[in-house]
């Protein structure tokens, strides 16, 4: 063998070695910087004591890439260009950055040089500069405003005061029938009949509001069916799905439907869902993928995140890799909270890669109390269910009262729902809200009424534009909401009584049904919550359950909308619809038939020239496919498909 | 009443109802692109338009794309001294050898470049769907966000090329009525982008023309007369009363957008009957056939990208656990003359040097005997033996990532060009060039003008299109 060829043989076996060695990633030669995981931590130790988050020696700030390049210590592309790196490279002591301190390493110097060159990226919005707005964890008891006439509502009082502060006018109030629309699909999800309606527009009595909504909350069938939908989206439980089949996830059906008919308080219901029984353990349980994960996706690091995004309203998915750039979480806090849950020492993975250190158990508020990390499983799961439960834990009701009132009014006091830090609109309300809720022995439904008896729950909606900044919001009004993919297709059900007639789960939702009717009659029709999601769910928004879903998408899509026109699913369910009608009500008239039509789905009548150009479509007489017609019509317009 | 007859509102009339800011505001609640992205310098593209042609289940390179040493099916035949189960034949470039049965496809080779070096990391062993969605998405489940599809991405960086046109089709995927019908749903995606990037769906592209038409059994003037009485019921009904709020002007505007699509001349690109009969017999009627050649009509029209699928159903297709062989014989057959023709299509039709297709798959395979016949998933690693005692256990079983092929045509890429190396000998991982997931993403983004570094901001941090924006083009492969 001469040399070339031995050495061609030496090199494909180096190169078989390595490519053995490196099967899921590709050998590279130089890595490209990335600021998050390779630039900022030595910003943060070398430099961001001096001159980020206010303190600005030598008049520079190195806060955002903008304050760098107005600076102009660093020219994008052209490191050699950068006066950056001489101040950081410069041998005399008495000019090298960082001053009185170890200068940086030869690969730390590197890594700015190649970040430079390579365009000096930033992460988007990220700036040293900390958010200005601590967010309490007590609760707060906001001192009301002084009642005035005809005022009584917390509620009321604290957003007049807040609307006479900014100027804004009050909305008018809503009619009676828009009223009885919007309580009933957002307390029960279904429409009122027309008979309700009417009914409730002759009454005149002047509780009649409270009486409808009480009334609307004592259905404890209706209002478990309506309420599945939200706690399955933010538990992320359903009936079938990924890792249902394989035993790496599990339902947890029973307890939450009789959680809802029970109107369990809602710190034991925290409780059962972090300290699990058998029935509730598929939410802190997460989802057991087959095969490797990455670090931060094991199942003790799942609940750690789900536990701070459905209760706390703290984001935990950054911090489950490193520590979070966009707030001060840890890496270490996710893996304390972890750890808590875990049955075996853990050790923490910083952004995959294992960093040799045990995570200590802790809860992530320690004001509130500590975990005995050497106290058994069990033990340390109670702690925690006792420390998120305590009633010095402001940031639990906090989170749970903004998202009912997001459900509620359209729009978080705090937005989005999922990031309690930021600053609320108004804090009276938020902390009245949230010390109502505890004073109220964790009665959700509590809640639930005192927002829809306000004068601020039931006047009429006003837009908001989702494009403008954040802090810069006012509150004018409830805003209109989207119906829900179970909302849209129980209406149609309920006005035309096509329905499936069997549930996901009969054992489970039938037993319930006799314990929460003591065997009454139960459920006018099987609700679009109990059934295993359709297509046609699926294309109006229902999502796939994996991870945890705290809003829905509130526009539609074109491909939305094509599936509307003229997909199978609608079409099939309008053409069965409309045949169901007719048979029922075969002596109607087309007029009779589309006024019916109209007024059970947006509770008003139709107005003249409405009907008439319904009636042209339901023929004359009156056919199926013309009633399909008028039905899709009806379903397709915007006022049928928002609340408001 | 004066117009109930005659629909005077045009497009124009219809989306009136909009005010400009909320116009502007429609992509809210959707994440936006990250800072830094919008200050990125993307690469000029080299294609407009992207094929991708899956081969789903795990298309085995030894056995197509890859030759190694032939040994014909033998009774006693040790396992271990098969390689490929098929002989290897010559195509037009003189370095490159393919397997028999795909002598059409052999023929085309000057007009691409072959990567015998892709690798993938392992997931597990029996995990089709966990890998599928890593190729699909760039990104290992489970994530902690939705991952948006690589056609989701070019649906939102690029949008279609004909504003009419789904940028994103997929075709030849059903989403119900097998095993892993959820975990196939949860990477075809937009992801955190939200549906509006999402694909369109065409699970039979025989039927793609009905998904574009009025609702079976309506006819086109009952259609108009529907939509007519819809929109004059919107314009003229309480619009705007209580707010007119975001919500309903999406609906407006996604309701005239698909009105649009239903009612345009580029309709017919959806209609495989208007192709003539040779097209047919070019392209062969298989499923996977119709399917490339409607990607060409639709390319033609104007979608952005593409996905035509031989479909991903448990144990069927190129997921061989039984009949190996026969079933790569059979496969092979339904990919070779549609995937050869459309090249040859899109190249007469000028089209090629714009559009980028690709021919991958989630892993490639090697030999080991797998299953008793017909017994469950579970079962199979219990009946593995070293011979070979019947000719349905001949053929390539064993999931294997260490080294696949893949094709790539079109798109600025070099022309009958080979790239990356895999072992001869077991395993026969690749010991030249090897590609990664990721960088594989980088370069198909590349090639499409989109930087590998791009990223949108959701939940207030950067999700990037290649992870961490980590993906390096391999600008090798370009011409």
């Amino acid at each position: 063998m001469n040399a070339n060829a031995m050495q061609t043989m030496v090199r494909r076996l180096v190169v078989a070695v390595a490519a053995v060695a490196l099967l899921a990633e590709s050998v590279r030669a130089v890595e490209p910087v990335d600021f998050a995981h390779d630039v900022l931590p030595i910003l943060q130790q070398h430099c961001a004591k001096c001159h980020t988050n206010g303190r600005y020696e030598g008049e520079l700030s190195l806060d955002t890439r903008e304050a760098v390049l107005e600076a102009g210590i660093a020219e994008p592309g052209a490191a050699d260009e950068s006066s950056i790196l001489e101040r950081v490279t410069a041998d005399d002591a008495a000019i090298r950055m960082p001053l009185e301190a170890p200068p940086l390493s030869a690969d730390e110097v590197d890594v700015l040089r190649r970040w430079i060159d390579a365009g000096m990226a930033w992460e988007g919005g990220f700036s040293f500069r900390k958010n200005t707005y601590e967010p309490p964890l007590k609760p707060r008891r906001p001192e009301l405003p002084p009642s005035t006439t005809g005022v009584a509502n917390p509620i009321d009082l604290i957003v007049l005061a807040y609307w006479q502060e900014h100027g804004i006018e009050p909305p008018p109030p809503l009619s009676d029938a828009a009223f009885h629309r919007r309580v009933s699909l957002d307390l029960v999800g279904l429409l009122p009949s027309v008979a309700e309606v009417e009914a409730f527009q002759a009454d005149t009595a002047a509780d009649k509001r409270a009486r409808l909504v009480r009334r609307l909350l004592d259905d404890r069938v209706a209002f478990a069916d309506h309420w599945l939908t939200f706690w399955n989206d933010l538990l992320r439980n359903d009936y079938a799905g990924t890792g249902y089949i394989s035993g790496g996830r599990k339902q947890i059906t029973s307890w939450l439907y009789r959680a809802l008919v029970d109107n369990k308080p809602y710190d034991r219901f925290v409780r059962d869902l972090v300290d699990p029984q058998r029935e509730s353990a598929g939410f802190a349980k997460g989802f057991v993928w087959r095969g490797q994960v990455n670090a931060s996706q094991r199942p003790e690091l799942q609940f750690a995140q789900n536990v701070g995004q459905v209760f706390l309203g703290v984001n935990l998915k950054c911090a489950s890799c490193h520590d979070s750039f966009i707030d001060n979480w840890k890496l270490t806090d996710s893996y304390g909270l972890a750890a808590i849950y875990s049955r075996e020492p853990l050790e923490i993975h910083r952004c995959d890669v294992p960093t040799g250190k045990i995570a200590q158990a802790y809860f992530l508020f320690s004001e509130l109390g500590s975990v005995d990390p050497q106290a058994p499983r069990d033990e340390r799961l109670a702690t925690l269910a006792e420390l998120m439960t305590s009633s010095d834990n402001g940031r639990l009701t906090r989170t749970i009262v903004n998202r009912l009132w997001d459900r509620l009014l359209g729009r978080g006091i705090v937005f989005p729902v999922d990031a309690l830090a930021s600053r609320p609109w108004s804090e009276d309300l938020l902390d009245y809200l949230a010390v109502d809720v505890s004073d109220n022995g964790y009665d959700l439904k509590k809640t639930l009424e005192l927002i829809t008896t306000s004068k601020v729950y039931g006047s009429q909606s006003v837009a908001w534009d989702p494009a403008a900044p954040v802090e810069e919001f006012v509150f004018a009004g409830p805003a209109p909401k989207r119906m829900t993919a179970e909302q849209f297709v129980d209406a149609v059900w309920q006005m035309t009584g096509v329905c499936p007639q069997e549930t996901a789960q009969d054992e489970v939702f039938g037993e319930m049904l006799c314990y929460a009717t003591k065997g009454a009659a139960g459920r006018p029709f099987v609700r679009s919550s109990l059934v295993e999601s359709t297509l046609l769910m699926r294309s109006l928004g229902r999502p796939n359950r994996e991870q945890v879903v705290t809003t829905r998408p509130a526009e539609m899509t074109t491909l939305e909308a094509i599936e509307m026109s003229n997909g199978q699913p609608l079409s099939e369910l309008l053409q069965q619809s409309a045949s169901k009608l007719h048979v029922d009500h075969p002596d109607w008239s087309a007029e009779a038939m589309c006024e019916y039509v109209f007024h059970s789905a947006l509770a008003r009548p139709p107005a003249q020239d409405e009907l008439a150009r319904l009636v042209k479509l339901a023929g004359t007489p009156l056919t199926t496919d013309g009633l399909a017609d008028v039905l899709w019509c009806v379903v397709m317009l915007p006022e049928f498909q928002l609340v408001r | 009443m004066t117009d109930m007859e005659s629909s005077d509102l045009n497009r124009r009339d219809f989306l009136r109802a909009m005010s400009a800011a909320t116009l502007a505001a429609m992509a809210t609640g959707a994440p936006r692109m990250s800072r830094a992205s919008e200050a990125l310098v993307h690469p000029a593209p080299r294609a407009d338009a992207c094929i991708l042609l899956w081969m789903a289940g795990g298309m085995a390179s030894p056995d197509t794309f890859d030759p190694k040493r032939y040994v014909p099916f033998e009774k006693g035949l040790p396992v271990e001294r098969v390689m490929s189960t098929f002989p290897a034949i010559d195509t037009v470039v003189d370095n490159i050898k393919f397997t028999a049965g795909l002598e059409e496809l052999a023929k085309v080779m000057d007009r691409g470049t072959l990567v015998r070096s892709h690798v993938q990391p392992d997931l597990g062993h029996i995990l089709h769907t966990r890998h599928q969605y890593h190729w699909h998405t760039g990104y290992v489940p489970p994530q902690t966000v939705a991952a948006p599809h690589l056609g989701a991405w070019m649906a939102k960086v690029l949008g279609p090329r004909n504003p009419v046109m789904p940028a994103f089709v997929d075709v030849g995927q059903r989403l119900e009525g097998h095993d892993e019908k959820e975990e196939v749903k949860a990477f075809h995606t937009s992801g955190f982008f939200g549906g509006e990037y999402g694909p369109f769906m065409l699970p039979f592209p025989q039927d793609a023309a009905d998904a574009v038409r009025p609702p079976k059994g309506m006819s086109p003037e009952r259609f108009e007369a529907r939509n007519r009485q819809y929109r004059e019921l919107v314009l003229r009904g309480p619009l705007g009363e209580h707010g007119s709020g975001y919500q309903q002007e999406s609906m407006i505007r996604g309701m005239e957008n698909a009105y649009r699509l239903l009612k345009s001349p580029e309709r017919a690109a959806f209609d495989l009957a208007l192709e003539p009969r040779k097209s047919y017999d070019e392209y062969n009627a298989s499923q996977f056939g119709l399917g490339c050649l409607l990607a060409r009509r639709l390319v033609e029209a104007g979608s952005r990208f593409v996905e035509v699928t031989t479909e991903y159903v448990p144990f069927e297709g190129w997921d061989t656990h039984e009949e190996g062989h026969t079933r790569a014989v059979k496969m092979k057959q339904s990919i070779d003359r549609p995937i050869a023709r459309l090249i040859v299509d899109l190249e007469q039709r000028g089209l090629l040097d714009r559009t980028l297709v690709i021919v991958a798959s989630e892993f490639s395979r090697d030999m080991m005997i797998e299953g008793i016949p017909g017994s469950a998933a579970k079962d199979q690693s219990r009946a593995v033996s070293d011979t070979l005692q019947e000719m349905r256990h001949y053929g390539l079983h064993r999931h294997f990532t260490g080294g696949s092929s893949v094709l790539l045509f079109g798109g600025g890429v070099k022309r009958g060009m080979l790239y990356g190396a895999t072992a001869d000998e077991r395993p026969c991982v690749a010991i030249e060039n090897p590609v990664s997931v990721i960088d594989l993403h980088a370069t198909i983004l590349t090639a499409m003008g989109i930087s590998p570094k791009t990223a949108f901001e959701i939940e207030k941090r950067p999700f990037y299109v290649t992870e961490d924006g980590k993906g390096q083009s391999v600008d090798a492969l370009f011409a």
